[in-house]
């Protein structure tokens, strides 16, 4: 039971630290929360399937087609639901159009695709043991994204342009800082880490249009305890959030299990509603 | 309005003959009971509540458990109704508390969760609610036994309902709930306690929840969990933003249109989710307003051009009527720290009635931050406000109205969506008498407030010269107009003391002479001003007592004469 | 004007006047007439997407076949079947809109499903309170009432008979005593777990697991655990979900778990099969089964079943991916309805009592019999249990040890 509870909680885990992960790339580059976050995190399974599965192709064009069709639907939600609503004044449009988008993108799946769960193939030809690939690999991505975003931001020119614009937008515009493009990258790159997510949990989470709003929530509860912003903490918070819920799972059974992480959620949200590791919010008046 | 295009469509359906299509009705009249109130909530008080359909849920559950008599003793489905009434006002309480405390996102995200764990609560506990078998629903006797009786039932319930909305939307309730919505902090500033209002408005949409779920169940003759999706929560709260916030005979309309829209398209029934979700995003993409906003044919009457303020300072008695009683405001050597950056350092200045005290100083000083202390936004970590001596509570802006204590703010604060008149209204949301009840009911009370509120909104917009643009939208006005309205709706609290945030920032020459005149005529009538600003000519001419900040910390202060003359003020701020 | 003129537009007159009522009278004799080429129609509620459409698709196949097999013959003394179809989506709600719509606008003469309990619960009471003749094959018991549903009729078995069979393998053919009974969260699974634990431990059975898993949920490995540590011999699901019941099969292999699966027929559809990692996983897989539609011990079916899937065979229709059950009881609903209209017409209460003496009618699914006591017309002992991997061409083999 006790490697159970393990190797599937940190799996979870990692796959819920991803879609933190793809919330804080999106909030650091234009301060919008996006609905899409998860739904993008199902595509990553879903199109991983009816590329490998349906289609017939090798597993690294439909891996590589993956994450290049996350980086397309990023730039997407980028132009079509997040730079309209930025030049308005009212800042709560942007929940709206997102989530407008994000349903758009669940529908279309559940009635192309299929309402059912479908499978997902087997990434790499090895056999199984008790420390299974489906519970490795979305660990793998996980560990990959964090030193890649690491590399990025304090190594690469763009990566530190990217903090630039997370930190003060209007500033960095005023340096000549390219921000529509900047933040369309952003979007892009949110998209992979996204679809990472959901093609290296594939087989563990299956193909299913309903995974979707599971990310969404799930993912962002690690953002919302681990404060936003903090891709530590939301790695910190996805995989705590993980163990739990497997444990509850395995101890009290399924049902009560979505009722005691809802609880939690809620209660420390509550408590610290900037999150364990967040800063305060910004000045008000 | 509303309930007019209700009761004219309602009672014409049945002559149709058709009685699916009194199915349908029956549908939209349930679904409307349930989105009238959530209307509030979401068109109104602005918060995302996506989850609502957890509500409907236990008001379902509750009303045909009550009726089954298998848990509980058997209750007469109205009692029943009652009863899930009162459970979801409370459960409704519980799902919107979240929003005083969290962020837009965050709380969109804990009503999604509460809507699964419903669901998930309800396939668990077997022996109340059957689990994945259901339960009946409740039956209701005779004459609403029979479909078109229980039609009318739903209808009447929802033309009451409508009617109730629709008073407290016109009511200085349904205007605070848009200043929550659009501009808190002026909101607070004229007394209007979030808390309190959205705790209101949570209870009451909460128990329109549970009638609607109530009859939902009914209409179902049998529910089970599954009947409750997602799409169903989607579904209601597209119905309102498609409506357009702040009306209620948009979304009226939007809910008729997305129940009947999968009626009259059956193949795009499998399509209907995906169908409002992209009408969803049409809509805030080029109608953010909504149908509301597509029926508004008042506000795109064009307005005159080159319009001037007048001022009528004479005038500033009518909405002063007594003199204001001498009073003195105290701000007793206040530090105020935002993280590492010190905004006010040791501040000591003193407003008497009857006084324009200015207060001037480079960009950065902490003038704003000083009026933000006194108005209550921050609580200084050193030091005080006193009035009269007795200390003013900090981190309590909303507590300022009661101590007549108004201001303006440096970027005009107003609802953009509403009235010119019922922004200045606003102001004076501290005064009303009648309480939530009597507006929802429209009781006698209710409509006193309303006309001796008007009366004295006009009044007030007279007095800034404005009163020709009362019934336009606050967003198609000037900049220097908005900047009198705002001063307009803190004359409505009849203010002891002023504080005015850059007042002549963006105006002509010519307007801030006028300004000048009324900020003098106000002082005449017994009020303090604070007045910072940045146009010397102004402070000079009109201010009895100038103090001039630097860096957090007064670096003069005295009569205008004495500031002007004074070197370091002319070596730090003023210039030669 | 003159007399003669008068009686002549008299005469002429009538002639037109008997004319007219002459015609009057054809047309009046005629009008029935055109009445009775109006086609039948019955309302068909299948859930063909959703989480339980596994079972509407294959139905549907059946029941499309032999609508037009009834209609190339001439249809009902020349009127032809029209069947108006709406898709429930599994959805009780829009089960409930759908079935309102076909009854109250399109004033259907006969309702052909739910095809599923969860809608059914929901749609038979509305069918019932607008007096039109039901025929369904679900299977929660509560779903026939002489009383409450007097025009509702079920050509398939019960909770109690499905249950029945399966409890009497397990605990009689394969004498094990400790059960875990799993399903998932929908109506019809909730019901069966309900019905069939009491069952169990009525024959003495321990019950060491019973719980629900929603069926979306990729991860049946902790419930699973929990079976496991609590000492069970045999897991029995029940569900229609072939991805539920997938996992289960799937997670039993890779926990290196060898104990029976007995259960629910979708066990062993083509559609579980399909998502089953290794074809191995399916062995010791028994689902419940209809005696005509299995293989008996020299490997054949019975004759009319043969006949049956030659005849599915030349209409091209797909067996591999579904049951031959649904398809042979979606065929046989149509023709007991055109059968009932035929001798009795289109009235509701000759429609029942017509059905009400059916007795051992031949279908390619089952003997079906009523009385105006028994709503429900399965016989007890055309349930079975087979063997899932022996499915051929829609069809099984007994399960070992299964005597009958």
């Amino acid at each position: 039971m006790l490697e159970s509870i393990i190797s599937h909680g940190l799996a979870l885990g990692a796959v819920y630290a991803l879609i933190g992960i793809t919330y804080n790339v999106m909030f650091a580059a234009s301060r919008v929360f996006s609905f899409t976050a998860g739904m993008v995190g199902m595509l990553g399974g879903v199109l991983g399937a009816l590329f490998i599965n349906r289609m017939g192709m090798p597993v690294i064009v439909g891996f590589v087609l993956t994450l290049a069709s996350g980086a397309v639907i990023g730039i997407v939600t980028e132009i079509l639901t997040v730079r309209p609503v930025l030049k308005s004044l009212d800042q709560h449009l942007y929940v709206l159009s997102t989530l407008a988008f994000a349903l758009m993108i669940q529908q279309l799946t559940a009635i192309e695709w299929s309402t059912e769960p479908q499978p997902f193939p087997r990434l790499l030809p090895i056999g199984r043991g008790i420390f299974d690939q489906q519970f490795w690999l979305p660990m793998l991505a996980c560990a990959l994204v964090i030193f890649g975003l690491e590399w990025l931001y304090r190594r690469t020119l763009i990566g530190r342009a990217f903090l630039a614009i997370a930190e003060d937008s209007y500033a960095a515009r005023a340096l000549g800082l390219p921000e529509q493009r900047l933040r369309m990258a952003s979007y892009a790159l949110a998209g992979v880490i996204a679809t990472l997510a959901g093609f290296s949990s594939g087989e563990m989470m299956l193909a299913y249009f309903g995974n979707g709003p599971l990310l969404n929530f799930y993912g962002f509860v690690p953002v919302a305890l681990g404060g936003m912003g903090s891709n530590r903490g939301a790695v910190v918070g996805g995989i705590a959030l993980g163990l739990f819920q497997q444990s509850a799972s395995v101890l009290v059974g399924g049902i009560f299990a979505s009722v005691a992480v809802f609880v939690v959620f809620i209660i420390v949200l509550l408590a610290r509603p900037e999150g364990l590791a967040g800063a305060a919010t910004a000045r008000r008046v | 309005m509303p309930i007019l295009v209700l009761l004219v469509a309602g009672c014409a359906l049945p002559l149709l003959g058709d009685s699916y299509m009194g199915v349908i009705g029956t549908r939209a009249c349930i679904y409307w009971v349930l989105v009238a109130g959530l209307n509030l909530v979401v068109g109104f008080a602005g918060q995302i509540a996506i989850g609502w359909v957890a509500l409907l849920t236990l008001g379902a559950y509750v009303t045909a458990v009550f009726t089954a008599g298998t848990v509980v003793p058997e209750q007469s489905p109205y009692v029943a109704l009652v009863l899930a009434a009162v459970l979801c006002a409370v459960f409704g309480l519980i799902v919107g508390l979240p929003a005083l405390r969290l962020r837009t996102f965050y709380f969109a995200m804990t009503t999604l969760g509460f809507a699964t764990i419903v669901t998930q609560i309800a396939l668990a506990w077997k022996s109340v609610t059957g689990g994945g078998i259901g339960v009946p629903g409740p039956v209701f006797p005779w004459p609403f036994d029979s479909p078109w009786g229980f039609y009318f039932f739903c209808l009447g319930l929802a033309i009451v309902f409508t009617w109730m909305t629709t008073n407290v939307a016109a009511s200085r309730f349904g205007r605070s709930l848009v200043a929550i919505r659009d501009a808190e902090v002026a909101a607070e500033s004229v007394g209007i306690s979030k808390p309190a209002l959205l705790v209101t408005i949570f209870l009451f949409s909460g128990a329109l929840a549970g009638i609607a779920g109530g009859l939902f169940a009914s209409l179902q003759s049998y529910i089970t969990p599954d009947a409750f999706t997602f799409d169903l929560s989607v579904l209601f709260f597209i119905a309102i933003l498609i409506g357009g916030r702040g009306s209620i005979l948009g979304p009226l309309l939007g809910t008729i249109i997305l129940t009947a829209l999968p009626e009259f398209a059956a193949p795009l029934v499998a399509w209907s989710t995906f169908l409002y979700a992209a009408l969803l995003l049409v809509i805030v993409l080029v109608v953010p307003g909504g149908i509301a906003e597509l029926l508004d044919f008042k506000n795109r009457r064009p307005l005159e051009q080159h319009r001037q303020i007048r001022p009528r300072p004479d005038l500033v008695s009518s909405v002063i009527a007594d003199a204001r009683p001498s009073s003195v405001l105290v701000v007793d050597n206040v530090s105020l720290a935002f993280g590492g950056v010190r905004a006010i350092d040791g501040l000591s200045l003193e407003v008497r009635s009857g006084e324009v005290h200015g207060l001037i100083g480079p960009n950065g000083s902490g003038k704003t931050t000083t009026l933000n202390a006194i108005s209550g936004y921050y609580a200084p970590q050193q030091g005080q406000i006193l009035l009269d001596g007795k200390a003013l509570p900090p981190r309590a802006p909303h507590g300022r109205a009661a101590y007549r204590i108004a201001r303006t703010f440096q970027t005009p604060r107003l609802v953009g969506e509403e009235s010119v008149l019922e922004n200045v209204m606003l102001g004076g949301t501290t005064d009303g008498r009648s309480s939530f009840v009597e507006a929802m009911l429209a009781l006698p009370r209710h409509h006193g407030d309303e006309k001796v509120l008007t009366e004295a909104a006009m009044t007030a917009l007279a007095v800034v010269g404005l009163e020709q643009l009362a019934p336009v939208r606050a967003d198609r006005l000037q900049h220097s107009e908005l900047r009198f309205v705002e001063i307009a709706r803190a004359l409505m609290l009849r203010p002891s003391f002023l504080l005015l945030d850059e007042p002549a920032a963006g105006l002509s020459a010519e307007e801030i002479k006028r300004l000048g005149d009324l900020i003098v005529a106000i002082s005449r009538r017994g009020t303090g001003v604070l007045l910072v600003e940045h146009h010397a000519d102004l402070i000079f001419d009109i201010c009895d007592r100038v103090t001039v900040l630097n860096l957090g910390k007064e670096l003069a202060s005295g009569t205008p004469a004495e500031i002007r003359a004074h070197q370091e003020v002319i070596n730090a701020y003023l210039g030669a | 004007m003159s007399p003669t003129r008068r009686r002549a537009i008299t005469r002429r007159q009538a002639l037109a006047g008997a004319g007219a009522s002459a015609a009057a009278l054809a047309a009046g004799v005629c009008r029935p007439a055109i009445a009775q080429s109006e086609p039948i129609r019955i309302g068909y509620l299948p859930a063909l997407t959703g989480p339980s459409s596994s079972t509407g698709i294959g139905i549907n196949r059946g029941t499309e076949l032999a609508v037009k097999e009834i209609n190339a013959a001439g249809g009902i003394k020349g009127r032809q079947l029209e069947l108006i179809v709406r898709d429930t989506q599994s959805d009780p709600t829009k089960a409930v809109n759908a079935s309102t719509e076909l009854t109250r606008r399109h004033k259907v003469h006969v309702m052909w499903g739910p095809l599923n309990s969860g809608e059914a619960l929901a749609a038979t009471p509305l069918i019932a309170r607008d007096g039109v003749p039901q025929m369904h094959p679900c299977w929660v018991d509560a779903l026939t009432d002489v009383k409450k549903y007097p025009l509702c009729f079920r050509n398939a078995p019960t909770n109690q008979q499905i249950g029945g069979a399966a409890n009497h393998y397990v605990f009689n053919v394969l004498k094990l005593k400790k059960v875990a009974v799993v399903s998932d969260t929908t109506g019809y699974g909730t019901a069966s777990l309900t019905a069939y634990v009491p069952m169990l431990k009525a024959m003495g059975a321990e019950v060491v697991y019973e719980g629900t898993i929603e069926a979306s949920n990729p991860d049946v490995k902790p419930e699973m655990l929990r079976m496991q540590s609590g000492g069970a011999q045999a897991i029995m699901p029940w569900s229609v979900n072939a991805g539920f019941l997938s996992r289960l099969i799937n997670t039993r292999s890779e926990m290196n778990w060898d104990v029976p699966i007995v259960g629910q027929t979708t066990l062993g559809s083509g559609q579980t099969q399909a998502l089953l990692k290794k074809p191995e996983y399916w062995e010791k897989v028994y689902p419940n089964n209809f005696r005509n539609c299995c293989y008996n011990e020299a490997g054949a079916l019975p004759p009319r079943t043969r006949e049956f899937v030659e005849r599915i065979r030349k209409a091209n229709i797909e067996m591999s991916d579904t049951l031959l059950w649904w398809i042979a009881l979606g065929y046989d609903a149509p023709r007991l309805i055109a059968e009932a209209i035929k001798e009795a017409g289109t009235e509701p209460q000759a429609i029942a009592a017509y059905w009400n003496k059916v007795n051992n009618w031949p279908g390619v699914y089952a003997t079906i019999t009523f009385t105006p006591e028994q709503h429900n017309g399965f016989h007890d002992n055309e349930v079975v249990m087979c063997r899932a991997n022996s499915l051929k061409d829609g069809a099984f083999t007994l399960a070992p040890g299964y005597a009958g």
